[in-house]
């Protein structure tokens, strides 16, 4: 009988520190992970199958729930796709609307990152803040959208509605209080020392791995490239807006959540500069009927910037009232399978949670 | 931009048998059809050679009416911030297309996915049978003869409470006595 | 680094400061939550306002909304009788019922929390289960984000001032590319069918437009409409009143449609072959028609598709009737009525042209030779002024005017002319008038917008410079030392309320005569039939009540072997109810003979 030095571990699908409902299968030599597999399944809902049988209106209401701390850039990828195949130009005030619920979901998903990140390492102080303060920007979802998760409001032709009154107020004084609780963030979090040497070193991503495995968004500029599709094939209206990409050169945990620190309070500058320059016009450009909406043959594919990286939506039409295919990539997809299994060797049990954090694991997105 | 574009095509063209290609100028993005069989030392050479180091996606549409697959494999250029989609056909009956997971790992899981929902073989493929579906028994559900609600009719009871539903174009037709002739049902929504 | 991280350790720290702070709390259920005015909540809806077009439950991507009839919604002419009920358990709250419900009636409200043991709750009737919800609508429909096309494609037409140079068609048509986005704005609902007399299926038409499908388009219209080119033109569209986006926008233009999905068809052989009409064999039984008219050629289409032997007995030299000899070429170009009347004697209907019944052949012996008679002999009378001078040369009726114009004569008008009447014939005998150079005014008694014609024909007069005097009632006409026409002479009348709270009444005003010089004088007030030429012996079996035939609802007369339909026999007297005449008395012709 031969023994075995590796054990077999699971941590998952129910595990407070898995973001999501993913199991990962490690290989354990004591404390040492020799070997990872991730397992998905728990989340399937069909929904690129689903479309096969709704017209290109009713497949918008779908999109958003691809992924949920963060549906917007969902949305707005699958309605940019749309146009791009059908030609429509959409209105300027649309796109500054746009852009404006763009960075609002980028915010919201960053504090739930906080919050993630926190837990992983056993700081639960920072979920409970950051949790709260996302509220406060729900309810600016509420009063713009009509609901407070899955907005449904960017759709092909533009965006819902207008603004209501005094939005623009409530949005700049929101911003005033999150940039002051910002400070109470960096206090708890990235100047404690715990944090610092919990992070530092821990869960590194060569360079080499970035191309093999095709890495995005924050993990891409924590290992010092610096690319964002904001401004490597800029959409909406980013080409007219101000603000800075930061990298970091670690490559570990500790300069992916630097690189985090530094994009929401970009964000916060984003959004001031929306609502200072925003044009006035309309806010939607009449599609066809939506039951006898036909767009000609052909296939696009529209990537938005989200919290984790690359979100792509590709969409093919046959030249029919349905939609013949669409496919959605999210970050996730590469980073919680074939680069998740290939960082976590090495590493120990108590870091995989961070890791994971980290990289922006996101099960819905890998399932759909 | 569209020069730019064209170049890319002459130089791929020049080195592998192009079937056909469709620039896209606005979107920055060239089309470059191909076969089966080239597909793999195309996408190296775009790799190596010509800096098309990302590869953003691979999707699979099913052309039922055609009874073929259409595979798709979107890359980018980071430097010159270019896209060029490589795309062909394979037939549906038995499809067969290549592993190219030792050209980008992130192809694995791919793989995995076209072979779970697509039915399409990748010999050489090194992964666990199931991914996103457990003990599934059925056809390849991604494909297009694979009918949504027809499965959730002979598998799931419905709940009662809504038969009373009517259709308002029969109701209306109904009342005023008007017969439609069966040819034009189809065309009633 | 070191191990002990003094600024690492103490800034954590500062967190305390929360310690004493309260946190942002609501004190549910002490303090109500109230959602945001845009919360997109359970549904309401006006039950007055929803006209139950159905379009929620089509777009609702759960397949979540039924239509059902519910108590003290009667349906009607406009409205489907159905209204929606929502299942709760599968709502996701995505509004686009909202966004596309046509008359606005259908919104979201603030309410979100609905608690209960009963499962069967949870199928709920918006606006009759929640009618104080009306005071607390969030989500509204309006117009501007509304998945609903409001406006449509403009018709191409001749300018006013270049087309009474002719008699030109006025209105161009529908190209191709305009007919399908037109087609594409409808909705499909259905509610206009029940207001078409003829319950064509329309629909179906549209979208088999809006796909591509012209041919199929031509198909279904034929099934039971054999001249819709002739109503594609010239239709009184009671159709795009009720269409369910004129509620707040513009009906979707089901009459230019229908022209032009039969334009494509150019020729009657092309008709035949697209409609491939299934014949049945003979069946051994006869019909006789009487009259061409459009109720005849319906009835004849019909019965001789099914097998029957279909003579028609024509007085005029061609056939058309009264859309033939009444309706001016700019409307309706005589070689479009030709051709579909080619067509229909294609399939083997025999027409005998200039055959008068009571002078060229007796009733009785079309009555005894078949098996079943259909009348179509229409309104040929024109009623008379009644005034003094009437029978000045120069003094004419419109209907005749407009015969005579139509059969290629020459009639004298002069330059200036008065037409006398408020309808379609009055404003057809202006235009045709001003097309032959005169001056043309038309008098109305009541006000112009009492006047019964089409709005679209009194525009165009209006455009092509026909001046228009409301309020008028004409009483003498002065002729000159030869008999002809010299002046008219009317009076002006006041709108008085009618004190049982009836529509207004023409008073002539006392001493407000009005001479006006005129060089010849139209009476368009009304027509009347003209059954001299049936057989005393069988018109006293007919009951004939206020001048038409009375019928029952299968076009049947007092003689069982007898039908009539059209202007003699309906109250509302347009192509399309004649049609629907026709084609009601084949079906009972064919029960009645067959089985």
């Amino acid at each position: 009988m031969e023994r075995e030095k590796a054990t077999t571990l699971y941590i998952g699908p129910q595990h407070p520190g898995i973001t999501g409902n993913m199991m990962v299968r490690l290989k354990v030599e004591g404390d040492t992970i020799v070997g990872a597999r991730t397992e998905v399944g728990y989340l399937h809902r069909a929904f690129e199958k689903l479309v096969e049988r709704r017209n290109w209106v009713q497949s918008f209401t779908m999109m958003c729930r691809f992924c949920v701390p963060e549906p917007d850039p969902v949305e707005e990828s699958y309605a940019r796709a749309v146009e791009m195949l059908d030609k429509i130009e959409i209105p300027e005030r649309a796109k500054w609307i746009r852009v404006l619920v763009l960075e609002l979901a980028r915010m919201s998903s960053l504090l739930l990152w906080h919050a993630g990140q926190g837990h992983s390492l056993g700081l639960y102080t920072m979920g409970q803040w950051s949790v709260g303060d996302r509220n406060y920007i729900l309810d600016l979802f509420e009063e713009l959208t009509g609901a407070r998760i899955y907005h449904m409001f960017i759709w092909p032709g533009g965006v819902r509605r207008d603004f209501p009154e005094g939005f623009e107020d409530k949005v700049l004084r929101t911003m005033d209080y999150l940039e002051k609780r910002l400070e109470d963030y960096d206090n708890l979090l990235f100047e404690n020392s715990i944090f610092q040497k919990r992070t530092q070193g821990v869960g590194y991503v060569s360079p080499e791995k970035i191309i093999e495995h095709g890495v995005v968004g924050p993990v891409l500029r924590g290992s010092g490239i610096k690319s964002d599709i904001r401004i490597d094939d800029p959409y909406e209206v980013y080409d007219k807006l101000d603000f800075v990409v930061p990298t970091q050169p670690g490559g570990d945990i500790w300069a992916r959540a630097l690189v985090r620190r530094v994009e929401i309070r970009q964000s916060i500058s984003i959004i001031r500069q929306v609502i200072e320059n925003i044009p006035k016009g309309e806010v939607y450009t009449k599609v066809p009927n939506p039951q006898k909406w036909k767009i000609p043959r052909g296939d696009a594919y529209a990537r938005t910037e989200s919290v984790r990286g690359e979100v792509g939506m590709f969409v093919a039409s046959d030249g029919g009232r349905k939609p013949r295919r669409v496919h959605f990539r999210g970050a996730a997809y590469v980073h919680a399978v074939t680069l998740l299994e290939d960082v976590l060797i090495g590493q120990n049990i108590a870091d995989v949670s961070a890791i994971m954090n980290s990289l922006g694991t996101c099960p819905p997105e890998i399932e759909r | 931009m569209e020069t730019l574009l064209e170049k890319i095509k002459d130089r791929v063209s020049v080195n592998f048998d192009l079937k056909d290609h469709k620039i896209y100028a606005d979107q920055k993005r060239v089309d470059l059809f191909f076969k089966k069989e080239h597909i793999p030392s195309v996408l190296l050479y775009l790799k190596e050679q010509m800096d098309f180091r990302h590869l953003m996606h691979m999707s699979v549409i099913d052309w039922l009416e055609e009874g073929e697959f259409e595979v798709i494999f979107l890359l980018w250029a980071p430097k010159e911030k270019i896209k060029v989609f490589v795309k062909t056909r394979i037939d549906r009956e038995n499809p067969v297309m290549e592993n190219m997971d030792n050209i980008w790992p992130q192809l694995n899981t791919y793989e995995r996915e076209f072979k779970e929902m697509y039915g399409i073989e990748f010999p050489g493929l090194v992964a666990p049978e199931e991914f996103i579906l457990e003990a599934w028994t059925g056809p390849p559900p991604m494909r297009r003869d694979f009918e949504t609600d027809k499965f959730a009719k002979d598998n799931f009871a419905t709940r009662p409470g809504r038969e009373d539903a009517q259709d308002v174009r029969e109701t209306i037709a109904k009342r005023s006595g008007e017969d439609i002739p069966d040819f034009a049902k189809k065309y009633s929504r | 680094m070191s191990f002990f991280d003094l600024r690492g350790t103490l800034k954590p720290l500062t967190s305390l400061k929360q310690f004493g702070k309260n946190p942002h709390t609501i004190r549910y259920p002490e303090v109500p939550v109230e959602a945001s005015d845009r919360y997109r909540g359970f549904h309401f809806n006006e039950i007055e306002e929803c006209i139950g077009c159905g379009n929620c439950a089509t777009i609702c991507m759960n397949e979540s909304i039924d239509m059902i009839p519910i108590e003290g919604v009667e349906g009607d002419k406009g409205d489907s009788g159905l209204r929606p009920r929502i299942d709760y358990g599968r709502c996701c709250y995505c509004g686009l019922c909202v966004d596309v419900c046509p008359t606005g009636s259908l919104s979201l409200t603030k309410d979100f929390i609905h608690v209960s043991e009963d499962p069967d709750t949870f199928l709920f009737l918006p606006g009759v289960e929640n009618p104080d919800a009306k005071d607390r609508k969030t989500y509204v429909s309006n117009k501007e984000t509304s998945l609903n096309d409001w406006a449509r494609i403009p018709m191409p037409e001749l300018e006013g001032k270049e087309r009474v140079k002719s008699f030109a068609e006025v209105v161009l048509g529908y190209n191709e590319e305009q007919a399908r986005q037109e087609a594409e704005r409808c909705i499909s609902c259905g509610i206009c069918t029940e207001v078409c007399p003829d319950h064509m299926h329309i629909p179906e038409y549209i979208n088999a437009i809006a796909t591509g499908n012209d041919e199929d388009a031509v198909r279904i219209i034929y099934d039971n409409n054999p001249l819709p080119e002739l109503c594609g033109k010239v239709c009184t569209r009671r159709c795009e009143d009720v269409c369910a986006i004129a509620t707040r926008g513009e009906p979707v233009a089901i009459r230019w449609l229908k022209r032009y999905a039969t334009e494509t068809a150019d020729a009657s052989d092309v008709i035949k072959d697209i409609v491939n009409p299934e014949i049945r064999e003979p069946n051994g039984k006869k019909v006789g028609i009487i009259g061409a008219g459009p109720s005849g050629l319906t009835a004849a289409y019909y019965l001789a598709l099914r097998g029957f032997d279909v003579t028609i007995y024509e007085a005029n030299e061609k056939a058309g009737g009264m859309t033939m000899y009444g309706i001016p070429k700019y409307r309706l170009p005589l070689d479009s009525i030709q051709k579909q009347v080619d067509y229909i004697m294609s399939i083997g209907v025999k027409i005998h042209f200039n055959t008068k019944v009571g002078k060229d052949i007796s009733f009785k012996e079309i009555y005894e030779n078949n098996d079943a008679v259909f009348m179509g002999v229409g309104f040929p009378k024109a009623w008379t002024l009644g005034i003094e001078g009437e029978d000045a040369n120069g003094s004419m009726q419109a209907v005749n005017f407009l015969h005579m114009i139509n059969s290629g004569e020459d009639v004298e008008i002069g330059n200036k002319v008065v037409v006398v009447g408020g309808g379609n014939v009055a404003i057809d005998a202006a235009r045709v008038s001003r097309r032959l150079g005169a001056d043309v005014t038309i008098l109305y008694r009541r006000r112009i917008q009492d006047m019964p014609a089409d709005w679209e024909e009194i525009e165009g007069a209006e455009d092509e410079g026909v001046h228009m005097e409301p309020q008028a009632i004409p009483i003498k006409i002065h002729k000159d030392d030869k008999g002809n026409v010299k002046a008219i002479e009317y009076l002006k009348a006041e709108m008085v309320q009618s004190e049982d709270g009836g529509r207004p009444r023409p008073v002539a005003i006392e001493g407000s005569n009005t001479i006006m010089e005129v060089t010849a004088v139209m009476a368009a007030i009304g027509q009347q039939g003209d059954y001299d030429f049936i057989d005393k012996e069988y018109a006293d079996q007919i009951k004939i009540e206020r001048g038409r035939f009375v019928v029952d609802k299968d076009q049947q007369t007092t003689l069982p072997k007898l039908f009539a339909g059209g202007d003699a026999a309906n109250r509302t007297a347009d192509v399309i109810s004649a049609i629907a005449d026709g084609f009601r008395a084949c079906k009972a012709i064919d029960k009645m003979l067959i089985g």
